[in-house]
């Protein structure tokens, strides 16, 4: 527990989020970015499983980012990519990150991406 | 538990998109939010990552008297390119001490638009400082709103001493075809950088 650790005030609105991921603030992964997409596995979660899991998986039935996923849910971003974690790793829901998140998109796909944001 | 970690994609409901990042930065009330607002193709979204309470600070609230709070929180907005396309647009929180934020926010992007406040000129060094040391393109769109709409591109490059290769335009962050030209201004920059690298 660093110092900066213990600057987390007492406040009840904070810590509740918290205390859903037993009070875990980094992820068991680091393959979350932001713009992950997170697809649910349809009857993966057992049944009496938490309600914010519930939730989570219910909102994943389509692809969904992880920051839509913190937005929906109503979480913050850190409590919410505890809890993708978990359920990844349970295989509750898969996690798919686009390769553009690692390299730039060839000429012929950023032609595309242009046209498509004139016809918008 | 079986077999639930060899699940594929195909398995899954739908294609799974691919996905582009575009930052959004500029000064504290410079139309952030606004921008991101005018293009999403959903109400504008909205997450936190918790701050300590060091990092709780005040904005310098001058010349931006409509806007009371602080943005400690990420702004973002989607837009549906097609089935296997989305473009997410992501407001930068608006104080240099989230700059961890900054980092994860760049890596990855395809770019970033810098929105300008003429009366504010100065507060995009930051962005622009930022976004230059991490070699991530941009272009400098000043946000011509509440009649401050005097001033000419030309006049703005020269005095945030931009490079003549980085795109300045004048937007209303409003108007969704002025934001959307914005958008298509950033992907040329990013689609002449590439022609120029092959």
């Amino acid at each position: 527990m660093s110092a900066h650790d213990e600057e987390w005030p007492p406040d009840a609105d904070l810590m509740r989020p918290y205390s859903l991921t037993g009070g875990r603030t980094r992820p068991s992964r680091t393959d979350l970015a932001l713009t992950a997409q997170v697809v649910s596995v349809p009857g993966s979660l057992p049944s009496g499983a938490d309600p914010e899991l519930e939730l989570i998986v219910s909102l994943c039935v389509h692809p969904l980012s992880v920051a839509e996923v913190a937005s929906r849910a109503g979480l913050p971003l850190g409590v919410t990519r505890v809890l993708l974690a978990d359920l990844a790793d349970r295989g509750c829901v898969v996690v798919h990150t686009s390769s553009w998140e690692y390299r730039r998109p060839d000429t012929a796909t950023l032609r595309s991406v242009l046209e498509r944001i004139r016809e918008l | 538990m079986d077999g639930t970690w060899t699940v594929t994609e195909s398995t899954l409901a739908g294609p799974v998109p691919d996905t582009l990042k575009i930052v959004v930065a500029g000064g504290f009330g410079a139309g952030k939010t606004t921008l991101v607002a005018s293009l999403s193709e959903t109400e504008a979204l909205h997450t936190e990552e918790r701050m300590t309470s060091i990092s709780v600070g005040v904005d310098d609230l001058e010349g931006v008297e409509d806007k009371t709070t602080t943005t400690v929180a990420l702004d973002f907005g989607r837009i549906t390119l097609d089935p296997t396309t989305v473009v997410y647009l992501f407001g930068t929180p608006g104080q240099r001490r989230f700059s961890y934020m900054w980092e994860e926010l760049v890596q990855g992007a395809l770019g970033a638009v810098v929105l300008a406040d003429t009366r504010r000129l100065a507060d995009s060094f930051d962005s622009i400082d930022f976004f230059e040391s991490r070699a991530v393109p941009f272009v400098v769109a000043v946000n011509c709103f509440d009649g401050h709409s005097t001033h000419r591109p030309e006049d703005v490059r020269t005095a945030l001493d931009v490079s003549q290769h980085v795109p300045v335009l004048l937007c209303d962050a409003r108007r969704r075809d002025s934001a959307k030209e914005v958008l298509a201004q950033l992907v040329s920059l990013v689609l002449r950088l590439a022609q120029a690298d092959t």
